[in-house]
């Protein structure tokens, strides 16, 4: 087994997944869509350092924002400060500043939240988190207040290539290069020695003592270094917004990031980078689409913490356990049938979710007779049809996929079953 | 080579009012194979804590190697040539027995915690790994996640585990709760392979194990030592007999 960080295999796949995503907006050339894109690459960063403190030494942080935030506001100010007197810096590498400045914030305060893991380690992350928001608000010299602070990202002369940076597709471009170099160094990290300690201090911090290694230290190294991550994130959304506000850095933040990771996949290396993706989309999509979207955020988190605790990294793997033994083809039919009543039953939740939510933020809603636009259709929401509707298709999906479900469950409990006998 | 390998003076240990370990006395000589055995609440995992410093110390001296070590932390004793194992199973789960393995040298190879190294290009932990692993019996099992071993393998790993580092003075703490008779036979075995040379200290319920490996042993009786000898010595003393074992010496 050759674990090289570089062997010829993965060097293909790093280099495959740089191409694809400098070739993206080749494809994507709506503004809309470089926007997203830019978007999901700051996610991939930040859910990737985060997933160092959960996934790789086992701390559960409510407050991770904080580097993230401050790498933003300090990259803001130096974006304004080469601006107005030029200097050394340019766009391009105020992302490192950003990464420093957030680790200098781990160097800080992860003295204190580290001291102990577990419990109070997330407590003390959710202490500091409001501790740090709540200074947002009461120093608007720094932080700017409730505007934030903003800033023009095309500065200085000595630009690169030509670059300035300005068209939103060169800001990509900058945002998959250091994406793509912290990524690399992420991954790195993981096959280091304190990257191995990280997880031996998750898995068993009391034998990680009794072989040698202070696991307060690996826990405030592993934070100083997420800090580091967290802040080119940052950074990178300084530059791509060009506004930084005390949103940043608030819980909300750090709990879109927790999401993230865990939706993704907290026990890979990749699961992270396919969370930031999906939420990113979704967050963009769905926001679009309907105002019910943290709603609909929240029941997607509770059903992956209810049926995919290992999130879809998790599943994804286990697919692959099942197709090199060659069990996979057998599963296809089954999840085949079952999506069927599980889209019908989501159309039924979604039809009385909209239905309520415009009955109840009462956007429109007349006396009478009067129509409601709910999802793109006229309604009349005090008639009992479109809630009947409703109601029956969701009772329908309800008992489609109870029947059909217990199917498919019992073949993937089959399927597994003969995974794992063929195993041992 | 004067200072004895471990020297336990005065200790004592209570939690509240309670007291577990009222005075114990102890020299653990350089190269021996020490036993302490006891009835069930004699303090014997206590006393292993207390040398351990994964509890904190109540009052007397532990020296190790000449070296008072009372106060310091469980990393820092380790790092100066003391492991020990635990008696329930204490392995890092999630990961693979090479990786246990591998976790447990790198401190002693001076890797600490770098971020500037490669895991893989790292042969010397490689090797010292994989040489471990061999002597445990678990080379088969090299790539298989450590929660999802046997009952005897996970033993096996966490000895595997304790001596990897190289460590002088190894404590085993009922390294054969558990077993059966012919896994206990190869853990006896497998102790008396890996410790060659070293200084042993192990807590053990097993008078058939007790008395195959130890050179000396000591009987801990309600926190206090009320005999320290040769296995013959301690087979025939009348003291011992009366407090603890009756007749149960001469079995098993």
């Amino acid at each position: 087994m050759n674990s090289a960080v570089f062997n010829h295999g993965r060097l293909l796949l790093w280099g495959g997944f740089l191409a694809l995503a400098f070739a993206l907006p080749l494809v994507f050339k709506s503004g809309f869509l470089v926007s997203l894109l830019c978007q999901i690459g700051i996610m991939v960063v930040f859910a990737l350092s985060y997933n160092m403190l959960l996934g790789q030494t086992g701390l559960l942080s409510f407050g991770h924002a904080v580097y993230y935030g401050i790498g933003a506001f300090v990259t803001m100010h130096m974006l304004n400060i080469i601006g107005k007197d030029g200097g050394p810096l340019t766009t391009a590498l105020l992302p490192l500043v950003g990464g420093l400045a957030g680790m200098l914030a781990g160097v800080v305060l992860g003295y204190v939240t580290t001291k102990k893991a577990g419990t109070t380690f997330a407590m003390i992350s959710l202490g500091i988190g409001e501790l740090v928001a709540a200074c947002a608000l009461m120093f608007p010299g720094f932080f700017g207040g409730e505007g934030g602070v903003s800033g023009n990202r095309v500065v200085g002369k000595g630009n690169l290539l030509g670059f300035t940076w300005g068209p939103q597709v060169e800001m990509y471009g900058l945002i998959v290069l250091w994406a793509f170099l912290a990524t690399v160094a992420m991954f790195a990290l993981t096959q280091t020695p304190l990257g191995r300690m990280a997880n031996a201090v998750r898995d068993n911090p009391e034998r990680a003592e009794f072989v040698g290694y202070d696991t307060q230290r690996v826990r405030y190294l592993m934070l100083i270094l997420s800090g580091l991550f967290a802040g080119i994130a940052g950074s990178l959304t300084a530059l791509n917004y060009e506004i930084v506000t005390s949103e940043t850095l608030n819980a909300h933040t750090s709990g879109v990031v927790l999401l993230m990771t865990f939706v993704g996949g907290i026990g890979f290396f990749y699961g992270p980078i396919i969370g930031a993706i999906l939420i990113s989309v979704m967050q963009i999509v769905i926001g679009g689409m309907t105002h019910a979207w943290l709603l609909y955020f929240g029941l997607f988190f509770l059903f992956m913490v209810l049926m995919a605790p290992g999130g879809i990294a998790s599943v994804i793997a286990i697919q692959r356990n099942l197709w090199l033994a060659g069990l996979f083809g057998r599963m296809v039919p089954h999840y085949l049938a079952v999506a069927l009543p599980v889209l019908i039953l989501l159309a039924g939740l979604v039809g009385l979710i909209e239905m309520s939510y415009a009955l109840l933020a009462g956007e429109g809603v007349g006396a009478g007779d009067t129509a409601t636009k709910v999802m793109k259709m006229e309604l009349h929401l005090n008639t009992p049809g479109p809630w009947l509707a409703a109601l029956g298709v969701t009772a329908a999906g309800l008992v489609l996929t109870r029947w059909i479900g217990g199917r498919t469950r019992a073949a993937w409990n089959s399927a597994l079953a003969t995974l794992h006998g063929d195993k041992s | 080579m004067s200072s004895p390998a471990i020297r336990i003076t005065g200790l004592k240990k209570n939690f509240g009012a309670s007291e577990i370990i009222r005075g114990v006395d102890l020299d653990i000589h350089r190269g021996e194979r020490h036993a302490i055995i006891g009835p069930n609440g004699a303090g014997k995992s206590t006393l292993f804590h207390l040398i351990s410093a994964r509890l904190p110390v109540s009052a007397g001296v532990i020296e190790l190697k000449g070296e008072n070590v009372v106060g310091l932390k469980p990393f820092e004793i380790n790092r100066k040539g003391l492991s020990r194992s635990f008696q329930i199973t204490n392995i890092f789960h999630n990961l693979s027995v090479f990786e246990n393995l591998r976790c447990a040298v790198l401190w002693s190879l001076g890797y600490r915690y770098s971020f500037w190294q490669r895991l893989a290009g790292l042969a010397d932990a490689r090797l010292r790994a994989e040489a471990v692993m061999e002597d445990i019996g678990l080379a088969k099992r090299r790539d298989t996640p450590a929660g999802i071993l046997s009952y005897a393998e996970q033993r096996a790993l966490e000895i595997g585990i304790t001596i990897a580092s190289g460590a002088d003075v190894i404590l085993l703490d009922e390294p054969t709760a558990g077993m059966s008779r012919s896994e206990t036979d190869d853990a006896v075995a497998l102790i008396r392979r890996v410790t060659e040379g070293k200084t042993l200290v192990m807590v053990e319920h097993d008078m058939g194990v007790v008395f195959g490996l130890a050179d000396r042993i000591s009987v801990l009786v309600y926190g206090q030592i009320i005999a320290t000898d040769a296995p013959a010595a301690i087979r025939c003393n009348a003291a011992v007999q009366e407090a603890y074992l009756g007749t149960s010496l001469n079995h098993d």
